[in-house]
């Protein structure tokens, strides 16, 4: 017992008034002190009588002095310090519980709204290293490809950040198998039991479950012996529950953007189809475009946008001819025309789903000139989206560069020069000094089946 | 002697709170505690408290009018207060703001951010 904790326990607040009656109006002599022998209460001529002891949680913590009728006050306090024990330990436990409840909504706010597998099981990690006592945790999900399970984060693994899970292999296989969690205190005593470079006495496991399917598992230990508990387990599922879900979330979102992606480009591919003379066009039109992109030093949003609209650029022309879209030699004034309706044929198509809004002005305004002489809406200089100045570069050099139905294509050095000189007019200057100084050349050459011919 | 009060109406609360900041009384700090915002209000002008842990909810004078009195008062303006309030009520760190309290927790709260807040603001 604490010295001092009866000393504690008159002085306090409540309880001292009662103490102070309680030795008056006992109208005999009374001595209080406490285990280590110091004196707290001390009546005239107190004769040293009986000793009667004051007790908490088994252990003497003082003494009450003097003759029999002193005895009951030896007990009120006993009493007394008994309710104070089990004030404090209620105490205890309910502020636990808050340090639990607290950081729980902490993490369950930072991982609802988080769509990277990798940063959930980071902050699960976090999360369980501050409730729960361990040395080493991992999360593994699901690798449908090979049947294991693989890891995507870790603590305390050290260079066995290689560690899988193979279905009913070691206790992590049996749980991945049954779909239950466990706790395990004494993994030497388990049969299951398989030894890796990770030093483990004592395991919590649980699956990370999305509709009843395992999809990934959650195991936390300690090198030295521990006894967890089912609080221990509860919680730790609580995490698990949570860091399933939000995968699961992720992962769904990945898949959505996948197959909206995979559309886009298939959509882009129609028309490939119908002019096969277009064959990489829209491809490499992409792939100079995010390189001057990247040159330029455009965000992560306009880069979208700029791409989107690289791939969709000429989605408008399935909306020309035939008669004029392949036709092998010059156009009439009125053919012309039509084939110039292409830009906002593809912004009438692409503006009707939102998530393209964005593309529109690339899609738009790709034969807009800097000096205002485009179309469709003879726009001028900056007022061009960046997106559409950056593509019409990137069009018109893919276009001079490679072989049409009515024309053998430049060589590179042609097409510079080209490019150079309509820099300021039909091309914004910047946008063609970013294509010189990117890494375009790169990318001209691994788009291959190339017809260069010299004029 | 740095003083720490803790206002609540709820006993609970009180109690909650004294067992988290025990530790700093074998530091020479010393815990006063107050059931309403009146009797709050007469302990902060008269001991001047380095520290105060203001329950937002009570009767007869909410947490609010006793941080708005304390902050318009030149002796007692540099009282350190944290308003405590129910989770859920998180638009009224607004107004907390407004009366000029120092920090804004949320009940249930973290027992070691309030220790670490207690250290901080005393110094310890």
């Amino acid at each position: 017992m604490i010295p001092g904790c009866l000393d504690k326990l008159i002085k306090k607040r409540a309880l001292a008034p009662i103490i102070s009656r309680l030795v008056a109006d006992m109208d005999a002599s009374i001595i209080i002190e406490d285990n280590v022998g110091r004196l707290l209460i001390a009546t005239d001529g107190a004769e040293e009588l009986t000793r009667y002891p004051v007790t908490s949680a088994g252990e003497v913590i003082g003494w009450v002095i003097g003759t029999e009728k002193v005895a009951v006050i030896a007990s009120i306090l006993t009493g007394m310090a008994e309710t104070e024990d089990q004030k404090r330990a209620l105490v205890s436990e309910t502020l636990n519980k808050y340090k639990e409840i607290t950081l729980l909504y902490d993490v369950v706010e930072k991982v609802s709204s988080c769509l990277d597998t990798r940063e959930i099981a980071r902050l699960v990690i976090e999360e369980a290293r501050k409730v729960i006592k361990l040395t080493s945790v991992s999360v593994l999900l699901l690798d449908k490809q090979t049947d294991t399970l693989k890891l995507i984060g870790e603590y305390g693994h050290g260079d066995e950040a290689s560690y899988t899970v193979s279905r009913g292999v070691g206790i992590a296989g049996s749980v991945w198998a049954s779909g239950r969690a466990e706790i395990v205190n004494d993994v030497h005593s388990d049969p299951r039991f398989v030894e890796g470079a990770v030093s483990i006495s004592s395991l919590i496991c649980a699956p990370l479950k999305a509709k009843d399917t395992v999809v990934g598992l959650i195991k936390l230990g300690n090198d030295q012996p521990v006894t967890y508990t089912a609080e221990d387990l509860k919680l730790f599922s609580t995490l698990a529950s949570l860091a399933a879900v939000a995968i699961e979330n992720a992962s769904l979102y990945e898949q959505l953007k996948d197959a909206f992606y995979m559309t886009i480009y298939t959509l882009a591919e129609t028309i490939e189809k119908r002019d096969p003379y277009t064959g990489n066009h829209t491809k490499r039109v992409m792939e100079y475009s995010l390189a001057i992109g990247k040159t330029l030093g455009l965000s992560e949003e306009d880069m979208l946008r700029l791409q989107l609209g690289a791939v969709l650029h000429d989605i408008g022309k399935i909306g020309i001819r035939d008669n004029v879209l392949l036709k092998e030699s010059a156009l009439t004034d009125e053919e012309f025309k039509q084939i110039k309706m292409h830009p906002v044929y593809g912004e009438e198509i692409i503006s009707q789903i939102s998530q393209l809004k964005s593309a529109v002005p690339g899609v738009k305004h790709h034969h807009e000139k800097f000096d205002g002489k485009g179309y469709p809406d003879g726009l001028k200089g900056n007022t061009i989206d960046i997106t559409a100045r950056i593509i019409s570069v990137a069009d018109t050099f893919d276009a001079m560069t490679s072989t049409r139905p009515y024309r053998i294509g430049l060589t590179l050095d042609v097409a510079f020069e080209e490019l150079k000189k309509y820099s300021g007019s039909q091309f914004d200057p910047e946008v063609v000094d970013a294509f010189f100084a990117s890494d375009v050349m790169e990318a001209y050459f691994t788009s291959n089946s190339r017809q260069k011919i010299k004029l | 002697m740095p003083k720490i009060l803790i206002v609540d109406d709820e006993p609970f609360i009180r109690l909650l709170l004294e067992q988290v900041l025990e530790e700093l009384e074998d530091e020479g700090v010393e815990l006063i505690t107050a059931d309403n915002g009146e009797t709050a209000l007469d302990i902060i002008r008269r001991e001047i408290p380095e520290l105060v842990f203001l329950d937002v909810m009570m009767p007869k004078m909410n947490g609010f009018d006793v941080c708005n009195a304390v902050k318009n008062e030149l002796a007692t303006k540099s009282v350190y207060i944290v308003l405590l309030t129910a989770k859920g009520q998180e638009f009224d760190k607004l107004k907390g703001v407004e009366v000029g309290a120092d920090v804004y927790m949320t009940k249930p709260f973290n027992p070691d951010e309030v220790l670490q807040k207690a250290r901080s603001v005393l110094g310890l």
